[in-house]
């Protein structure tokens, strides 16, 4: 669905790159995180991938077309919710929405329903002026479902919100993935990265340092560690075991059978965890 | 479809905007102008103070030959109070003067100082020819002093006759000007109706920078263009509007409104394409307003020439709102040249198109600006 190559860019037409030869490919029906620090390149690569920045020097092809001869037909199949909310805020909900459903060439979906959808039952004839940034966030991101987009582009999705919502939000992106359409993440939240996406993407500096799923990020760089918290003569015992080890997997199995187990964690390292040690850098 | 789709959200945003309404109340403020505080024609009226410092004989021959050009025949003895004091004087009253005679050179100098206007005494030096003393007021052109200079040392006689035989020959016959009101309306409805436009047209979009719709309207199938033509659209009904509010009511159905509806069209796409091309250099209206100040004096310098019909250097043609008001001026002429705001809007059509074009190559180059 997405395809990458020799990816350049910079802001002052000079060898100060904002990317420097990004390469990656996104396969249809995917969810792929693109996860950094700000200032990464993130917000330059998905500015470059949907039209909105012009490509300098590199090959990069969405949804089948060619983003140096870009097509506005290309857009009718591709949803982009900004981290900003940008909605016109002298309008309503509903007015927004209706707006810009004409603006595609493909069957649109109901404005009232995608606000449903969102959780803003009831403010659809509410101006957005009169919105909280998290409903704003909430209707910039229905509005990008307005074209049915078989490639969808989140940026921050869930900034802002609260767990509530960002639940539903999370609902919403899952149940639209499992329907097929493809889902390009940029965020710098790690949970939801972990929870959403089937491939990350870690950039920093412009540079993608390394690419893979989560689970296999895990295992690659987790400590393959089980932690057991068990009672035994009135107190609570609490030990560490390898899982690689044969003597401490025959000691975890003796006290799995013998005591009574309170609590067991799997020492996994966090997504968060794995991109400090593969980048060295952190997420803020 | 897209494109009509878009103007109406722009007719929707405008609407509950503050930019729509300045215009339509400032061409309100206009015509209200227009009709109660502009003349139909101005006063050319002046006001002189003198003093016939001579024999009593020579005193009435000089008031008899003003009282030839009162507008009764008559004069009147009125009483002026200036700085504390009161003086009496004998009006006369022409076409184009009120002529106070006073009694006391004192009087003249007081009445020129606290009146700001010019005072004359008439008197005889030692050798009983006529002497001329001016009470200026130090701002007077050197012309008119040159020229009072002439008239005392010249025999009036001579002036007279040199005057009397100059030929005339009008360039133009037929020709029936417009009284002072209706030669107001060219610059008035150029500003607000056209030019207005460039800086409503600015503050649309830096409104639209600033809430970031212009990025969510790029991601669409929908082209740049129609986003930014849909504006012209908005900004062109404004114009058309607001210039109709103006001329209908002062000039009636005398004139040619579907020249006019032309010229109000092509000059207010001109001048929304020049605030849109402004506006995709900044990122606010604070940053854009030393070019839009720049940009409107300049415009303005035509304004300038039009009011004064003896200064039109050439370079003063190539500003663009030169033909503009000389375009809605031929138009509200009785007698007017049609072939002039014909060309004039198929000029400002082609610059607005190739204004437009640059635009749009530079709002497609710099969206996430």
């Amino acid at each position: 669905m997405i395809k990458v190559e020799g990816l350049y860019h910079s802001y002052s037409n000079d060898d100060n790159f904002a990317l420097k030869d990004v390469n990656f490919e996104v396969a249809k029906g995917e969810i792929f995180g693109f996860l950094g620090p700000s200032g990464a390149g993130k917000s330059t690569t998905q500015g470059i991938l949907t039209g909105l920045l012009q490509l300098q020097k590199g090959n990069v092809s969405v949804a089948g077309y060619d983003i140096k001869n870009i097509s506005r037909k290309m857009f009718n199949k591709i949803g982009m919710s900004f981290e900003q909310s940008n909605v016109y805020s002298k309008m309503t909900a509903k007015e927004n929405l209706s707006f810009y459903s004409k603006l595609f060439d493909v069957e649109t979906r109901d404005p009232i329903e995608l606000i449903n959808l969102v959780g803003l039952n009831g403010k659809e004839n509410i101006k957005t002026g009169e919105f909280s940034k998290g409903m704003k966030h909430r209707l910039t991101f229905a509005r990008s479902m307005i074209n049915n987009p078989s490639m969808w582009f989140l940026d921050e999705p869930t900034t802002g919100l609260d767990p509530a919502i960002a639940a539903d939000i999370k609902d919403i992106i899952k149940e639209h993935n499992s329907k097929g359409v493809t889902v390009f993440l940029t965020t710098h939240n790690m949970f939801i990265a972990d929870e959403l996406c089937n491939r990350v993407g870690f950039i920093v500096d412009g540079v993608i340092k390394l690419i893979d799923s989560p689970k296999n990020l895990k295992l690659q760089y987790g400590k393959k560690l089980v932690e057991v918290e068990y009672a035994q003569d009135g107190n609570v015992k609490k030990e560490t075991f390898s899982t690689i080890m044969q003597k401490d997997k025959n000691l975890l199995n003796q006290i799995i059978a013998d005591k009574e187990i309170l609590t067991m964690h799997t020492k996994e390292a966090t997504l968060e965890e794995i991109f400090i040690k593969v980048t060295g850098r952190g997420l803020v | 479809m897209k494109l009509l789709s878009s103007f109406k959200k722009e007719l929707i945003l405008a609407s509950r905007g503050f930019y729509f309404y300045v215009e339509l109340i400032f061409a309100l403020v206009i015509l209200a102008v227009l009709l109660f505080a502009i003349p139909q024609n101005f006063s050319g009226t002046s006001t002189e103070y003198l003093y016939f410092n001579l024999p009593q004989e020579g005193k009435e021959v000089f008031t008899n030959h003003l009282l030839e050009e009162d507008l009764d025949a008559k004069s009147e003895m009125v009483e002026i109070e200036a700085d504390g004091k009161t003086f009496k004087a004998e009006l006369i009253v022409t076409d184009e003067e009120e002529i106070y005679i006073v009694d006391s050179e004192e009087a003249v100098r007081t009445l020129a100082y606290s009146e700001k206007v010019i005072g004359a005494v008439l008197g005889l030096d030692e050798n009983n020819q006529l002497h001329y003393k001016y009470y200026l007021q130090g701002y007077e052109s050197t012309r008119l002093k040159n020229l009072i200079s002439i008239l005392n040392n010249e025999s009036t006689d001579v002036l007279k006759e040199r005057i009397d035989n100059q030929e005339v020959r009008p360039l133009s016959t037929g020709y029936e000007p417009l009284n002072d009101r209706e030669n107001t309306i060219p610059p008035l409805i150029g500003f607000s109706g056209s030019l207005m436009g460039m800086f409503i047209m600015a503050s649309y979009i830096f409104l639209d920078k600033k809430e970031g719709v212009i990025k969510a309207y790029a991601v669409t199938a929908s082209s740049v263009w129609r986003y930014l033509m849909s504006k012209i659209f908005v900004v062109l009904l404004t114009s058309v509007v607001s210039g109709l509010i103006i001329i209908m009511p002062v000039m009636g159905f005398r004139i040619n409104y579907g020249l006019l509806l032309l010229l109000l069209l092509t000059t207010g796409f001109f001048a929304s394409s020049l605030g849109l091309l402004i506006a995709s250099f900044y990122n606010n209206l604070m940053k854009a307003f030393g070019v839009i100040y720049l940009l409107v004096i300049l415009l303005m310098v035509p304004c300038i020439a039009y009011f004064i019909p003896g200064w039109g250097p050439v370079w003063i043609k190539i500003i663009p709102s030169y033909p503009m008001l000389q375009g809605f001026k031929e138009i509200i002429l009785p007698n007017g040249n049609i072939a002039y705001p014909l060309i004039a809007s198929a000029g400002f059509l082609a610059v607005g198109i190739v204004l437009f074009a640059i635009t749009n190559i530079r709002f497609k180059k710099t969206l996430s600006v």
